[in-house]
């Protein structure tokens, strides 16, 4: 029997990754398959099934599924051990968008990105979640690489709601992601004002997701006050059903993130019949195809305009709304689960 | 048809359109990318210093009064320990962080030195 061990450098309840093994061990069990899940860090609230690493003990012959996203504390001893190795490599963010507002953690992003050079020498193969993300490793010298999209399960968020071809009342903007500098909350926030001062005063902006640090929750939170005052809403610690319930209620989903391994939310904006309007930065591109709208420009006022646009022409957002359920099919489970057990075998057979 | 591939297109024209009108007067368009080193180098002073609020001292779980009060208080009859503990770790930040200075400061030297000097060719 096959046995697959996967290994985070961290967990927790309401994170993309650990979210993505669970499903993953529910598919090896599907397929016979046996083995463990593991973590060095794991964040209180975790109810799901991931064991400390530090009790890892593989047979000869598992393989090591190794979810890189951050540093990883023992990566010599990870290194050592014999099995066959298979790397998925969800991006690890750049550190100097960190160090200001949240030193440890661009203290483990700078140490995973050191890692990466170390891993791409050591596994059989080395995967990634996008082509962005796989060219990073090809870059470091990685011959044999494999493309296997985030797997998400959008049924969690609940069903989408039938949407009206016109915005009526006051017209909701959202975003969703860790309020962290590379994500570019702070540009979001101006951008909205603009928009809300020339073309909605009654505009509302929703940005969801836990803060990188207290000190640049506080600081967006500031930012949104007082440029908006009583228009944005921050909010962390949602639930699937809850964060469902955003993404009916918005109108439009906006991303001016400016680093992305993958960026899911584009996907959940798609599954809700949301327009997208987002920056083409990373794996950004590949992720939204034709399904949205990508605005590289510096100025903010043309992603004011571009929002203005969006929400005001209903036949441009029915449009949006088919290419979305359209990109949606590229990114199928069963699609997706081929090409992990793909990889796995091609991990098992390598020399 | 309203084509997403015009979309673009059209807001550029529009934010022109309403920027020669006179609105959009206070947008800038923001630099791209992350903050400059400079503003990480300054923050490597500010956290040389260390100092641990104790408000960070929490439980998360459920009910975790009493254990945050408990991690409090064992906080307080450590701290004798602790204190030099942060006295020793903020010295060495402090006099590493003037190496690293003094090491930068020493590079610039023999940089400036070596762009001066003539050329001797092989």
């Amino acid at each position: 029997m096959i046995r697959v061990h996967q290994l985070l450098s961290g967990a927790g309840p309401h994170d993309a990754i650990t979210t993505e093994a669970l499903v993953f061990r529910g598919l090896f069990s599907a397929w016979g398959w046996g083995g463990e899940d593991y973590a060095y860090r794991i964040a209180p609230g975790l109810e799901a099934g991931i064991t400390d690493a530090l009790r890892l003990r593989p047979e000869p012959g598992d393989v090591l599924l190794l979810h890189h996203s951050a540093g990883w504390p023992r990566l010599d001893e990870l290194m050592a051990l014999p099995n066959p190795k298979l790397l998925l490599y969800h991006n690890v963010t750049p550190p100097h968008w960190l160090w200001e507002h949240a030193p440890m953690v661009a203290a483990h992003c700078a140490a995973g990105r050191e890692q990466l050079h170390e891993l791409v020498g050591a596994v059989q193969l080395a995967a990634a979640d996008s082509a962005f993300n796989a060219g990073e490793l090809a870059e470091l010298g990685a011959t044999r690489t494999a493309v296997i999209p985030l797997l998400i399960e959008l049924d969690r968020l609940g069903p989408a709601a039938p949407r009206a071809p016109e915005v009526t009342g006051a017209p909701t903007v959202l975003f969703v992601g860790r309020l962290s500098p590379h994500k570019r909350q702070d540009e979001l926030i101006r951008t909205f004002a603009l928009y809300r001062r020339y073309r909605a005063p009654d505009a509302r902006l929703v940005l969801v997701g836990d803060p990188i640090s207290d000190s640049y929750g506080a600081l967006l939170a500031r930012l949104a006050r007082s440029l908006a005052p009583g228009a944005v809403r921050i909010e962390t610690g949602l639930s699937p059903n809850e964060l469902g319930d955003r993404f009916r209620a918005a109108d439009a989903f906006v991303c001016l993130s400016e680093h992305e391994g993958f960026c899911i939310p584009l996907l959940e904006a798609f599954h809700f019949g949301l327009p997208v309007i987002a920056r083409p930065a990373g794996a950004i591109p590949e992720v939204v195809g034709d399904a949205g709208l990508l605005v590289a420009d510096a100025d903010p006022a043309v992603v004011a305009e571009l929002l203005h646009l969006v929400l005001g022409d209903a036949e441009l957002r029915s449009e949006l709304r088919r290419r979305g359920r359209a990109r949606l099919s590229d990114f199928q489970p069963d699609v997706i689960a081929g090409r992990l057990r793909a990889a796995v075998e091609a991990a098992l057979s390598a020399p | 048809m309203s084509a997403p591939e015009d979309a673009l297109g059209r807001a550029r024209a529009a934010a022109a359109q309403m920027r020669a009108s006179g609105a959009y007067a206070e947008a800038r368009a923001t630099r791209p990318g992350p903050p400059p080193p400079e503003a990480a180098e300054l923050k490597l002073y500010q956290w040389a210093l260390i100092e641990p609020d104790i408000a960070h001292v929490r439980s998360l779980r459920r009910f975790g009064a009493p254990v945050t009060a408990l991690k409090r208080l064992l906080l307080r009859l450590l701290v004798q320990y602790h204190v030099q503990l942060i006295s020793e770790q903020t010295r060495f930040n402090v006099m590493l962080l003037g190496y690293v200075r003094r090491l930068e400061s020493r590079i610039e030297e023999l940089e400036a030195q070596a762009s001066s000097e003539p050329d001797l060719g092989p």
